[in-house]
């Protein structure tokens, strides 16, 4: 009895010994293995069925697209080297590298683009965000080995931007029918990309190990862990306990001490998120009127929400869209002035205005919190405010997409995220073509000047035109106020202080591949 | 007793018919459009309709159903609207961390509550007994949510001993086992102890007491086995419970169990999903109901099952 205790204990002596071995960090400039921890567990990682950036994120590690953006945005080659519209604007051809081979050893060539891009634009595939890339491509051709040409059904000066997103990634043409992958679903990816993807435990982690014959400059770790980490308290858990070299979405709150906290480095990264309050600009009464959206947005204010509410997280609006994208140009600002809003309303016969504040809660960085601070803003001019309600996210887009007839909204809180960087995915929220249910302009806002200006501008061919067309369509829609604007909200990465190179897109991506330790 | 089994397996039929019809209405009525979700706010209507189509989610209420029942009684619990995987594999992949959680908190729940519930009633009235209530009342109370965070700060980030996050190594279960096991400690040690002060104060204790026998062999021996049939009930419904119930723990600790997956599935109306692990959970909480009825005859020889 005594001696099967004392083997107890000696069992668990050695037990916690080892893990103590186990868990403690990595020694200085060891490059095996760099850990990340995200909070959402990937549905799919089949680039044209997977709908989230965080998803993306790891796609894009082993699959690669024609085109990609640079950290600021910028359209530059990938897969393809060089590309050329013609001068209707009605083919884009595309030449591609020689020197690409896929991690199973396949060649890159023109069939692999025209296999994968088919697959991508086929009707019977559930192919979530396929966009533009569906509305505006005929055909692809295979020219020759490494000439790829699309037929367009119109001119479509966006599409190239819009080839730079994962759902347009290129697997290796053999992967897709080797089992346990299918034609109809992906499961397991072979791309070209700097890494492979070597194992996906559901729920729990992501193992990506580097791809030493990669065409491009090589990885540094040979692997990278992708933990699933759902709360974000334990994600930051992690970073600060040394069991993770990256997190992404800490707790916004705690911002202030991770930025403090030596062991640790935070980057507020650029997104083209816009977050805003769509006015419902077809409901009955003083909402119609211009005016009165003007005085709204005179009485929120956003620099002390900011500052107290989302712990300088985001940065206020100056067009209604984000300054990374193509089209971008300032058109003013709706400075605090309670009293000028508080006239203005009285000025429109809306002293008395009522409003119905909704919310979703945990989608954006504080967005119910924020939201009960602008309900208080409102109040303090006079508007009797409802709310802000909440509701879980499913419930929330079936209230907010409802066809005009029976949608009962008033204000609600949204945020909108371009995938790739053009105006034209932004400025859908204007078309008044692209009210719900066919889409979501969830204001109902509806100028003909702006669906004009917004529709010649998604069809010119002509860069410096078209960016002057969507500035104009900004202007009117920034006077016309049909949201109450607020701001592009950041994108928190915490990483420890060993490791350095961890990159960033404006599309709420993080990049790795080049991280190294400090 | 094995025409006795046969019986009660048989009578769960009716029961998962019934939850499985509740589970069905239950999904469909919640507001949110599956389609819409899986394809996200930047889909095109057409893209949408499309995705609908092939969810099936376009025929009527009635037709799908007929579908699902259909599904059902060939075994086939469908497919996962987010993940195209088949919901049997979803679970599969899931469930064995979820079982393994239970049964170790249950285990160190049992064994520690049915010990300090015996030491409690020992020791009635006295400061140990004052001492083992409070303990367990404050089990009880805890938020399991601040205990897990609380245990992260001081093991993980200031000891350095035990990985926040994650099932792949065997100390990963250290903390979410503690975790889920201090609210059911403190339930069984609060049975235990009023069982055994009801049964210590009855004659047959007291005959055991005057034959003789040393104060140990009285509490183990004859109070303990008559006084477990209540703790066996609030065993088997906590160890229930643990297997479906364990999803704060589970988001808490990364543990890629049964419980978020069920989350997961609602927030993206993976309704196939939801569905699947609704009627999993329900099998189970009967299977584990009736071991409890089964525990009870072995420990009171008196029952007998026909």
């Amino acid at each position: 009895m005594i001696l099967c205790r004392r083997l107890a204990l000696a069992v668990l002596v050695a037990v916690v010994l080892a893990s103590c071995g186990g868990t403690s960090a990595p020694t200085e400039k060891k490059t095996d293995l760099f850990r990340i921890a995200i909070g959402v567990d990937p549905d799919t990682l089949d680039p044209i069925g997977q709908t989230t950036t965080t998803v993306q994120n790891i796609v894009d590690m082993a699959v690669e697209t024609l085109v990609t953006i640079d950290e600021r945005g910028a359209v530059k080659p990938l897969l393809a080297e060089r590309w050329e519209t013609s001068g209707d604007g009605l083919q884009l051809t595309l030449f591609l590298r020689r020197d690409v081979k896929f991690s199973d050893g396949a060649a890159l060539d023109a069939q692999a683009v025209k296999l994968n891009l088919d697959r991508m634009l086929d009707p019977s595939l559930k192919v979530p965000l396929r966009g533009i890339m569906g509305d505006a491509i005929k055909g692809v051709e295979a020219v020759d080995s490494r000439t790829v040409r699309l037929t367009l059904k119109q001119a479509s000066a966006p599409l190239v931007a819009a080839l730079s997103q994962t759902t347009a990634g290129i697997l290796s043409p053999a992967a897709i029918r080797t089992a346990p992958n299918t034609y109809k679903d992906v499961q397991k990816i072979v791309g070209s990309g700097p890494y492979v993807l070597k194992e996906f435990v559901k729920a729990d982690h992501l193992m990506m190990t580097r791809n030493d014959a990669y065409w491009g400059r090589k990885a540094i770790y040979q692997a990278q862990e992708i933990k699933i980490v759902p709360e974000a308290a334990s994600r930051e858990s992690l970073v600060l306990a040394g069991q993770a070299d990256m997190i992404i979405l800490p707790p916004v709150a705690d911002l202030a001490a991770l930025q403090r906290d030596p062991k640790v480095k935070v980057k507020l990264a650029d997104s083209d998120r816009t977050i805003f309050i769509a006015i419902n600009n077809l409901r009955p009464g003083p909402l119609q009127k211009p005016e009165v959206r003007q005085a709204l947005n005179y009485a929120v204010d956003k620099k002390s929400i900011i500052k107290n509410v989302l712990f300088n997280a985001a940065d206020p609006l100056d067009a209604p869209m984000a300054k990374s994208l193509f089209g971008y140009c300032p058109v003013g600002s709706y400075d605090y002035n309670p009293g000028k809003a508080r006239s203005m309303l009285a000025a429109a016969g809306a002293s008395d205005l009522q409003v119905k504040l909704i919310s979703p809660q945990g989608r954006y960085i504080q967005d119910l919190e924020a939201a009960q601070a602008i309900a208080g803003n409102l109040r303090d001019v006079g508007v009797k405010v409802d709310g802000p309600a909440k509701s879980d996210w499913p419930g929330y887009v079936a209230t907010i997409t409802k066809a005009p007839a029976e949608n009962t909204t008033q204000l609600h809180v949204l945020g909108w995220a371009p995938g790739y960087l053009d105006a034209q995915q932004q400025m859908e929220q204007f078309l008044s073509l692209r009210w719900p249910p066919k889409a979501l302009a969830t204001s109902f806002y509806k100028n003909p000047t702006v669906d004009t200006l917004i529709q010649k501008a998604n069809a010119g061919t002509d860069a410096s035109a078209r960016k002057q067309q969507y500035c104009d369509a900004a202007k009117q829609v920034w006077n016309d106020a049909p949201w109450i604007f607020l701001w592009t909200q950041r994108f928190p990465i915490v990483f420890s202080s060993k490791v350095k190179g961890v990159g960033s897109f404006p599309t709420e991506k993080f990049y790795t591949v080049y991280a190294e330790p400090a | 007793m094995h025409r006795y089994l046969a019986r009660r397996l048989v009578a769960t039929l009716p029961t998962l018919l019934g939850v499985a019809t509740i589970i069905f209405l239950i999904v469909h009525l919640l507001p949110g459009d599956p389609a819409r979700l899986i394809a996200g706010l930047l889909a095109s209507e057409q893209d949408v309709a499309r995705i609908r189509s092939q969810l099936g989610l376009d025929k009527p209420l009635l037709a799908q159903y007929v579908i699902f029942l259909g599904q059902l009684l060939r075994g086939d619990l469908g497919v996962s609207a987010r993940t195209n995987a088949s919901v049997v594999s979803e679970i599969a992949s899931r469930l064995p961390y979820t079982v393994a959680l239970a049964v170790i908190s249950t285990v160190i729940a049992t064994l520690a509550g049915i010990l300090a519930g015996i030491l409690a009633a020992a020791r009635h009235n006295t400061r140990l007994d004052v001492l083992i209530s409070s303990v367990a009342l404050f089990g009880i109370s805890m938020p399991v949510y601040w205990l897990g965070l609380m245990m992260i700060i001081v093991f993980s980030i200031q000891l350095h001993w035990l990985p926040v996050a994650g099932a792949q190594e065997p100390l990963a279960y250290v903390m979410p086992s503690l975790t889920l096991a201090a609210f059911s400690v403190a339930l069984v040690a609060r049975m235990t102890r009023s069982a055994m002060l009801e049964v210590l104060g009855q004659d047959f204790v007291r005959t055991a007491r005057a034959k003789g026998l040393v104060e140990r062999a009285v509490l183990l021996g004859h109070a303990l086995k008559n006084a477990l049939l209540p703790v066996i009930t609030v065993v088997g419904l906590q160890f229930g419970a643990l297997l479906g119930g364990a999803v704060l723990t589970e988001t808490v600790f990364s543990w890629p169990g049964v419980g978020r997956l069920l989350v997961d599935s609602i927030f993206a109306r993976d309704y196939p999903v939801v569905q699947g692990v609704v009627l999993v959970f329900a099998f189970l909480f009967i299977l584990v109901n009736l071991a409890a009825d089964l525990c009870y005859a072995y420990v009171d020889p008196r029952i007998r099952y026909r």
